[in-house]
């Protein structure tokens, strides 16, 4: 079920799959609450931006070598 | 004993300091797992970041590294003989405009993984911090094509495991203030009021959703982030938690149905019944 919530069916499973909910009520209710509480995950926990603060630290991370690698005689 | 043959041994390594693990560059992240990340790269990033309201376009979300990133100007070096230093600098700048460009765009969702799985914005920037730092180091063992996301959560995931696990609350035990109170920390103090009640599904609360999610047992919670949130692959989820695809899908049909079960409850606090959901 959740396989075919998140499309994750292979080649062979996924006709049988969708033949039986076209036959079985209780698994079609079940399949579609299921594609609902995703989206429900999706659209309402709300994401955040890394502060600033972090982005500057792993900006210096790659810039520190750089300033090592400057340091060497110069290519000209 | 040294960190690193802590890290080799599996000794208790949470009497080490960060500055410790910065010195040695700690923890090659595990090759076997790395060797599986052969897939196809490509996962959608799903949604954008907003610092309050996920439905606001104009706000979107990848760090601003482009503009600050420095200038690398490899052009220099071309059609010359190169010095034993010369061919080291060359090296480095490529391998860190690579990390530029693969992994620091990553940074927010990192980020909110982190916030996720130790509920507090300093550790989660402190894990973020190590991540990046180790990965820098074991840069040149990411392979590349493979989806570096992915590998930059598996090392998140084995820091939090190593570094914070130890010390935080116990497994499986849910503080429901400390949520709540986590929760209005780090969002707007605007209420998401604005939208019409025409069924359950909107009147549904950021915060509720974020409650009920938490709720669930850890095993159950991580892969409904990874999957929904995060948009990974079974077959990636798979290797970040350790474990066969086939339990990847039963912890997520679980899971799902026991926050459905969460979130009715909430949806007839609003006055009303699934039954007439449309």
């Amino acid at each position: 079920m959740s396989a075919a919530v998140d499309c994750e069916l292979s080649m062979t499973e996924e006709p049988g799959f969708f033949l039986h909910l076209s036959k079985c009520k209780r698994c079609s209710e079940e399949f579609d609450e299921a594609r609902k509480t995703k989206l429900i995950i999706k659209e309402r926990v709300i994401r955040f931006k890394a502060p600033q603060s972090l982005i500057n630290s792993i900006m210096q991370l790659t810039c520190l070598s750089q300033q090592e690698a400057g340091r060497h005689e110069s290519p000209l | 004993m040294k960190l690193e043959s802590a890290i080799q041994s599996k000794r208790d390594v949470t009497h080490f300091r960060k500055k410790d693990y910065i010195r040695a560059g700690a923890f090659l992240p595990c090759m076997s797992s790395q060797k599986r990340f052969k897939e196809s790269p490509t996962i959608s990033e799903p949604g954008t970041f907003q610092l309050m309201d996920n439905r606001d376009p104009a706000s979107h979300n990848k760090p601003s590294v482009s503009d600050r990133l420095p200038h690398t100007d490899l052009e220099l070096v071309h059609g010359k003989s190169l010095t034993k230093h010369e061919s080291h600098s060359t090296a480095e700048l490529k391998k860190q405009l690579e990390f530029q460009n693969e992994a620091v765009p990553h940074l927010n969702a990192l980020y909110n993984y982190a916030l996720h799985i130790t509920m507090n914005p300093d550790d989660a920037e402190d894990l973020v911090q190590e991540t990046y730092l180790k990965a820098y180091r074991f840069f040149n063992s990411f392979e590349r094509g493979t989806n570096c996301k992915a590998w930059l959560f598996k090392i998140l995931k084995n820091n939090y495991i190593n570094s914070f696990r130890k010390n935080s609350k116990e497994p499986g035990k849910v503080d429901y203030d400390l949520i709540k109170d986590f929760y209005h920390s780090i969002k707007d103090s605007r209420n998401d009021t604005s939208e019409t009640d025409t069924d359950y599904f909107h009147s549904l609360l950021h915060e509720e959703v974020y409650q009920a999610l938490h709720s669930l047992p850890e095993e159950f919670r991580e892969v409904i982030q990874l999957c929904d949130i995060e948009g990974f692959t079974y077959e990636e989820i798979a290797n970040m938690v350790d474990s066969p695809i086939g339990t990847v899908r039963s912890r997520l049909y679980r899971g799902r149905k026991l926050l459905r079960t969460q979130l009715e409850g909430y949806a007839r606090q609003h006055g009303f019944y699934t039954d007439q959901d449309e």
